[in-house]
């Protein structure tokens, strides 16, 4: 690998070192012979969403949202092959990404930055990025339900009681698609990067606005609603302020039940990444007997909700 | 009923993680020994475990039913009392985050 990558970065590399973490993608820290510290992120085995970007396209987005002050590690280069898997290189950004450290003391402000780098996602002109999906959210997830081959009662429910809830009338925008705990790098003084672009897409910005609530993303810390390190209220706020949208809480509340419907079906699907052979993984398998805790999730939102 | 992967599923899926993870990174001979015998006991859960079982026809007919727009009174319960059957097996400690919460 490091004979690859020297030849894809055209400089020698001293040494390359594979993390941990990353469910489809891989990611290795390298350090080159004229002192940058770099990482690279190469494809893994299968994709867990329809609709995932390729490497190609994930480092556009990168570089549009570098160029919209969103606070990203510094796109370096699209590499193509890198030993028979497209890879790209940026920057390495130090700090904490676990959900579970995060949560136990979370920097004081971390709230309103989150805030304040979706309001900056959602300023990226969506013609700067042609190569995103812009689908409605609820025909994606039936039809990614559906290759599932396994029937999910409660999600149906999820999905259509959220369904005459959220009316789809905003204005699109680039959305970042998982933007959450556990792909943002935080330090002790704050939000340091926003990492992990292959799920972004062109949506009604409140998706992105609900998706760190799901309980799944508050990493025990349950009474936290946002993310396990803080109230909503104060985040939808700043997020108001900052773009002129508001968010009713009603609303938001129903995109929180669509996100946990959004994340049982990965988890089933990443299940059947592991059962159809694409990539054997025990973490893979668990997650799809782990889905029936989103559904149980579902079918509480909805009773607190009558 | 449980959802997939069932019990023998996953035991196939832990010893092929031993065999292809675990027992490559091993060179103390009494470990590889004793994780080669771990594999033969998931080996054997394996064959002793049933197949998955064919779909679940009530979960079928509620699935479609609801995604046709035919939402019951009583659904949320029923609902509610199958996730929590399949949590009991799947993820117990899950249910007590719930139990504080009115």
């Amino acid at each position: 690998m490091k004979e690859a990558l020297e030849a894809a970065l055209g400089v020698p590399v001293l040494d390359a070192v594979q993390l941990a973490g990353g469910a489809s993608k891989e990611a290795w820290a390298v350090d080159t012979a004229d002192g940058r510290e770099l990482l690279v992120r190469r494809a893994g085995g299968g994709v867990i969403h329809e609709g995932t970007l390729s490497l190609r396209d994930e480092f556009e987005v990168l570089v549009s949202a570098r160029e919209a002050g969103v606070k990203v590690p510094e796109p370096v280069a699209y590499l193509g092959e890198v030993e028979g898997r497209e890879a790209f290189v940026m920057e390495l950004v130090h700090g904490e990404t676990i959900g579970r450290r995060i949560v136990k003391s979370p920097p004081a402000l971390l709230s309103l930055e989150m805030a304040d780098e979706l309001a900056k996602i959602h300023s990226i002109a969506v013609e700067r990025v042609p190569v995103l999906r812009d689908a409605d959210p609820f025909e994606v997830f039936y039809a990614e339900l559906d290759s599932v081959e396994e029937a999910h009662p409660p999600i149906e429910l999820g999905l259509r009681w959220a369904r005459e809830r959220i009316p789809l009338e905003r204005p699109r925008v680039v959305s970042h698609g998982d933007f959450r705990l556990g792909n943002l790098v935080v330090n002790a003084s704050g939000l340091v990067a926003v990492l992990d672009w292959e799920f972004s897409h062109v949506s009604d910005p409140a998706e992105d606005v609900a998706w760190p609530i799901v309980r799944a993303w508050r990493f025990g810390r349950d009474e936290l609603r946002l993310g396990g390190i803080g109230e909503v209220e104060p985040y939808l706020d700043r997020y108001a302020e900052l773009t002129g949208r508001l968010i009713p809480l009603d609303e938001l509340y129903a995109w929180e039940v669509f996100g946990n419907c959004k994340w049982a079906i990965g988890a089933l699907r990443q299940g059947r990444r592991h059962l159809r052979g694409e990539d054997r993984s025990v973490e893979f398998a668990i997650l799809g007997r782990l889905a029936a805790e989103m559904e149980y999730e579902i079918l509480d939102l909805i009773d607190r909700a009558a | 009923m449980t959802d997939r992967p069932n019990a023998r599923e996953l035991a196939t899926a832990v010893r092929e993680f031993l065999e292809t993870e675990i027992l490559p990174a091993l060179s103390d001979q009494r470990l590889r020994f004793r994780t080669l015998v771990a594999m033969n006991a998931l080996s054997i859960v394996e064959r002793e475990s049933p197949e998955p079982s064919p779909p679940d026809p009530v979960d079928a007919e509620l699935a479609r039913r609801i995604r046709a727009g035919d939402v019951r009174g009583d659904d949320l319960e029923t609902l509610r009392q199958r996730v929590r059957e399949k949590l009991l097996l799947a993820s117990p400690g899950y249910l007590d985050r719930y139990t504080d919460e009115s």
